[in-house]
């Protein structure tokens, strides 16, 4: 899953992020940067998250930012961030802190199904998200599967 | 319960939604995570996955919804079972719920 997201520079490191939004307008600005969404993408996702909760938070640590198809997206892709800090959702909820992001962005059904399959299987492996959590550079993240 | 009528291959299928705010995320992951867990619980599913509105609107169709704990409160007021996931990730966490919910089978 790694090796496209490396190859086409889609990910960041960062030490944390002291409002959730800004971690996933960060979280999607190398999708930003080469034009795979627009600048309208970040904002549909917080909108949403606003009026109906963290729900992109899937499991302890682990946040998946994505919105409805079809508005300010060009391209299918994923773009992964980790961060030092636990970046809060819930001021009352820890369980909904999440230190990797990993943004979807689809057009094409049949693609994004198939990067979804491999995203839920490869952070259903705890071993895998550890070294998530400890990777640092893009090299880190080809390892992790290896 | 359906009471299913007995015509020798009458098979209970559990009519299930997957819900996630957006439809096209959480929701297909809880999708392909159930799908897994169903099948090996014994459950003959058909999951339907979409977003909160959508689901909302249909819920009182279907006999289970699975959705993201956040958004277990949207569903106020539908027949339909509804069972918040804290981990979308955990085959665990289902298959407990999906046992305590007690679902016909």
């Amino acid at each position: 899953m790694f090796k496209e997201i490396v190859e086409k520079k889609h990910f960041s490191f960062h030490e944390g992020f002291d409002d959730w939004r800004d971690a996933v307008r960060a979280a999607c600005a190398p999708l930003l940067s080469d034009g795979t969404i627009e600048k309208e993408y970040p904002e549909i996702i917080i909108q949403k998250v606003e009026e109906l909760g963290p729900y992109i938070v899937i499991a302890p640590n682990i946040c998946i930012p994505h919105a409805e198809r079809g508005r300010g997206v060009n391209d299918t892709a994923m773009c992964f961030m980790k961060t030092e800090k636990p970046v809060s959702f819930d001021p009352n909820d820890p369980d909904k802190d999440a230190r990797i992001f990993v943004v979807l962005a689809a057009t094409d059904d049949e693609v994004h199904l198939n990067n979804l399959m491999q995203l839920s299987e490869t952070l259903s492996d705890e071993a895998i998200v550890d070294k998530l959590l400890q990777a640092k550079t893009g090299d880190d993240l080809l390892a992790v599967e290896g | 319960m359906a009471a299913s009528e007995d015509k020798g291959e009458c098979i209970n299928m559990l009519k299930v939604i997957a819900a996630c705010g957006s439809g096209m995320g959480s929701s297909q992951i809880i999708k392909m995570k159930l799908e897994k867990v169903f099948k090996k619980l014994g459950y003959q599913a058909e999951i339907y996955h979409t977003n909160v509105g959508d689901a909302k609107s249909q819920a009182n169709n279907y006999d289970v919804v699975f959705c993201s704990e956040s958004l277990v409160g949207t569903f106020n007021g539908t027949r339909a079972t509804v069972i918040g996931l804290k981990n979308l990730l955990s085959e665990a966490e289902m298959t407990e719920k999906i046992e305590a919910a007690n679902l016909p089978k």
